[in-house]
């Protein structure tokens, strides 16, 4: 580790365990993990970092980032749905001695009904591929899921992208989380 | 005193800043922390409802320095208006209201915390007329300010140059400072003072503006609709049936996308009334009879 703190190294191998309930998010995270070069360990082994997803490991001395997890003490701290990028900028700057905290969501304070104001709307079903894009479903498992073929879930991502003005999946599902907020009607 | 313009503006502003010191309160939310309360009347205080947490009990700093206990009266999310009453009265100045007006100079009052004022000096960017907010309530005028604002001035008067009140500042989207005009206050505190909340028809679901599948579109003679993302447990929609995934097309014929025609036609007076609710379900229009209630406190 870098003598001082802030000092990042990109290139650095880090040993990351991970402490979740689930086994999907377990896999997931495994990859993201492994993707951005780092090394997937066993709680009880030694590692650099802990991930935990929801729920704080209890005694737990090393460093620790939390996702989704609402606790002052914890080195790290990210949102639930944070992506393998913002993961992996969190581990290599708790490894170097920094705290990480993600901004609170943007406070969409007290704000006007919006009738009409020209955005493409979403169709149901482009909101139940948006559902699944947020679960980090491939193309292939959103059409197996919906039963319908590869080609019209490309059509549908594609419609969405176009739609919200999004390049990647993470930007539209980041997006139509934020219309969602603004554009819910109590009724 | 020195003949300088600028010079003259800053004693008025500061004279101003310290005159206002009666109109607000500050409200304890945590260790530290505060709001600001405008004190409407003698012992009543209004505040922006977005800010107030939840609680029957608060502790104000009045402008003398003085700890009062309040209790907390009744709130609107409509309108974003909350009212606290105080145990012992407190005074309330007279106010004039004031019309806003584009490119005139407002002086927006904040609590200290302690028993002062902070004071912010900006100018009136844009009015336009009434408007309804996400949840419905009307709001007299729009009214944006090109000032910042800390959270803690939240809820503190408006005044322009002549000392009227335009009304209570409050945060927009983007963190855009607005004001909720002196003439919603004084429609909405009453009712609260006197009730605790301001009636409104309710159906009890939460609703996204969705495109009407074009296979439908033409059978529903509408291309948009609003979709049920969820419903209240017991709330007139969920006894009459009504479900997530719906997509409501109209109610007693008003286009659903009209939000604002809908929300006039939930005002108080709708309460208890039967309404027809058009929704596609399951590739289908189907009717929904279902008996407008009044709308739960938030």
């Amino acid at each position: 580790m870098s003598e001082v703190a802030g000092n990042i190294d990109l290139a650095q191998r880090l040993r990351v365990a991970v402490h979740t309930d689930n086994p999907l998010r377990r896999t997931a995270l495994g990859k993201m993990i492994a993707e951005a070069g780092h090394m997937v360990v066993d709680l009880k082994d030694e590692a650099d970092i802990v991930l935990a997803d929801g729920s704080r490991p209890s005694e737990e001395a090393r460093n620790v980032i939390g996702l989704g997890i609402a606790d002052d003490r914890l080195r790290g701290a990210l949102p639930r749905e944070a992506d393998a990028r913002q993961i992996d900028a969190a581990i290599r700057a708790v490894a170097a001695g920094l705290v990480v905290r993600a901004p609170p969501p943007r406070d969409n304070g007290f704000g006007a009904m919006r009738e009409g104001d020209g955005q493409a709307l979403l169709t149901p079903r482009e909101l139940e591929v948006l559902a699944a894009l947020a679960e980090g479903l491939t193309n292939k498992a959103i059409a197996r899921r919906l039963d319908i073929s590869l080609h019209t879930v490309k059509f549908h991502v594609e419609s969405l992208f176009r739609k919200l003005g999004a390049r990647t999946r993470t930007e539209a599902v980041a997006r139509a989380a934020e219309r969602r907020r603004n554009d819910i009607i109590m009724l | 005193m020195s003949l300088d313009v600028l010079s003259q503006l800053s004693t008025a502003t500061a004279a101003r800043a310290q005159a206002a010191k009666n109109t607000v309160v500050a409200i304890r939310i945590s260790e530290g922390r505060h709001l600001t309360g405008l004190v409407w009347q003698s012992g009543v205080v209004v505040v922006s409802e977005q800010a107030l947490p939840r609680s029957e009990e608060f502790e104000l700093v009045t402008p003398g320095g003085a700890t009062v206990a309040a209790k907390f009266v009744g709130r609107d999310a409509s309108t974003n208006i909350a009212v606290l009453k105080t145990d012992e009265p407190i005074a309330a100045p007279v106010y004039n209201a004031a019309e806003a007006q584009v490119g005139t100079l407002t002086l927006a009052v904040g609590a200290d915390g302690a028993s002062g004022v902070s004071a912010r000096l900006g100018m009136v960017n844009l009015v336009s007329g009434e408007w309804h907010s996400r949840r419905g309530g009307l709001i007299d005028r729009r009214i944006v300010l090109d000032i910042q604002l800390a959270s803690r001035e939240e809820g503190g008067p408006v005044f322009d140059t002549s000392g009227g009140l335009l009304g209570m500042s409050t945060f927009g989207p983007r963190g855009q400072v607005i004001v909720i005009p002196h003439a919603t206050l004084a429609r909405v505190v009453p009712q609260l003072v006197k009730d605790g909340h301001v009636s409104r028809g309710w159906l009890g679901v939460a609703l996204h503006a969705v495109a009407v599948p074009d296979a439908l579109r033409e059978s529903a003679d509408q291309s948009s609709g609003m979709m049920v993302m969820s419903v209240v447990e017991d709330g007139p929609a969920a006894q009459a049936g009504i479900v997530a995934g719906d997509i409501i097309l109209s109610v007693d014929g008003i286009s659903a996308n009209r939000f604002r025609m809908i929300a006039r036609y939930f005002g108080g007076d709708s309460i208890g009334r039967k309404a027809d609710v058009r929704v596609i379900r399951g590739g289908a229009i189907v009717t929904i009879q279902t008996t407008i209630a009044e709308r739960r406190a938030a």
